[in-house]
């Protein structure tokens, strides 16, 4: 993991985000547990707090669980139902530029060209 | 948000001629490290000195760990063991020696490890090859020299809690880095343990501090976790043509040919609509400054 004090991007989104696509690529195991706060925040010379912060994240999101004492586990992945879950993002996602391309007045055209472009320089 | 405490304290009072040091409550969170934070004069060095007990003569109720008192932490030797502090001055006697150093603190702690005592004198490098040199007088040392033995000594004592005052401010670059992997170190290997600082090398210390207690005048003016901080203190940058409306909205600000730039309380940040304007999270360093300026009397 590489930390950024500058990509403008908070210290401890940067974490929340690499553990994240950690335990949705799977290196990270149904009930494994993540380094501890204080392990961690050694390693990766920052404070605990920041630390804390990203793991705090990671719980709220339903990725993690922490136990008392013993630190944060990996939750059971069930991967249709995040799939479901991030579907459900990209069409909220997508109505809500529908609702705008609609009050600039964008023909469904020029709205499926801005996508294509979009994605062209995501390089997807 | 809610924290177990290492240090709690009540309508803390110290009276000086010019000065007055009036703090109503003050909490300091357990498995930290929280820095104390003020310009010169604030009174960072008489609120430490208060909580570290090198200064007693002061009024007010102090809690240590939850459940002993400042009479405790004087007269019972499971508290004493328990704290560790340094301080700014240098209080090894010139002419004691580096080993004098090591028997002094083995008599007067039980939980002093001279090999991890020898073990953290080579690891800061005190000597310059790195060989133990217990004949060598303490005057013999430069500043930032005794400082390292003041550390080497205070780390090999198995403590639950370092008070520390200035701990930066001898201490080269790379040993301040050093400092802060010491601090987090420490934090690490056992459960529970928290460090309490002051400093105004906030640069320095932002990577390793936790809790932050700003001082002006003799009182607390903000406290927080870092993380809340910059939450709630946000770094706004904007145009020239936008700085009269921004100012009145604005916590703090500066102004130079080409813009301005400024801190804005997180709630206030609507008001900024319809302006050209770019907010950052702030440093803690940015933080610190702006709420100083806000309360600082220098002109």
């Amino acid at each position: 993991m590489r930390i950024s004090q500058t990509s403008g991007v908070p210290i401890y989104q940067q974490i929340a985000d690499f553990f994240r696509s950690e335990i949705m690529s799977g290196k990270y195991k149904n009930g494994e547990y993540l380094p501890s706060i204080r392990e961690l925040a050694k390693d990766l010379k920052i404070s605990v707090i920041t630390t804390m912060k990203a793991y705090e994240q990671l719980e709220t999101e339903g990725y993690v669980t922490a136990v008392q004492g013993k630190g944060f586990y990996v939750n059971a992945q069930d991967s249709d139902m995040l799939k479901e879950q991030h579907l459900r993002k990209v069409e909220d996602a997508l109505t809500e530029a529908i609702k705008y391309a609609d009050i600039a007045g964008m023909t469904e055209r020029e709205l499926k060209e801005t996508l294509s472009t979009l994605l062209n320089m995501k390089g997807l | 948000m809610e924290f177990e405490k290492v240090i709690s304290g009540k309508n803390i009072e110290k009276d000086y001629k010019s000065f007055k040091l009036n703090v109503p409550e003050l909490n300091i969170p357990k498995g930290f490290a929280t820095a104390l934070i003020g310009e010169n004069g604030a009174g960072k060095t008489t609120l430490l000195n208060i909580l570290a007990g090198i200064r007693t003569d002061y009024k007010g109720e102090l809690t240590y760990f939850g459940k002993y008192s400042d009479k405790d932490r004087e007269s019972n030797p499971v508290v004493k063991e328990m704290i560790g502090y340094t301080g700014t001055d240098n209080y090894y006697l010139p002419h004691w020696t580096v080993e004098g150093v090591e028997e002094l603190t083995s008599l007067l702690f039980d939980n002093f490890d001279k090999a991890l005592f020898r073990k953290n004198y080579e690891d800061l490098a005190i000597s310059a090859d790195g060989s133990f040199e217990g004949g060598k007088k303490v005057s013999e040392l430069s500043d930032g020299t005794k400082i390292k033995l003041v550390l080497a000594s205070v780390l090999a004592r198995d403590t639950d809690l370092l008070i520390m005052d200035e701990p930066a401010s001898p201490l080269d670059p790379l040993m301040r880095d050093k400092l802060n992997d010491l601090i987090r170190t420490y934090l690490t290997e056992k459960e529970g343990r928290s460090v309490f600082f002051s400093t105004h090398n906030i640069l320095d210390m932002e990577s390793v501090t936790d809790y932050a207690i700003i001082m002006e005048h003799g009182e607390v003016v903000e406290t927080g976790f870092v993380e809340d901080l910059k939450e709630k203190y946000i770094l706004v940058k904007g145009e020239l043509a936008d700085i009269e409306k921004a100012k009145d909205i604005l916590y703090t600000v500066s102004t130079n040919k080409y813009g301005f730039e400024g801190i804005c309380l997180a709630e206030n940040l609507d008001k900024l609509a319809g302006m050209d304007v770019t907010t950052e999270t702030a440093t803690l360093f940015q933080i610190s400054v702006a709420i100083m300026k806000k309360n600082t009397r220098v002109k």
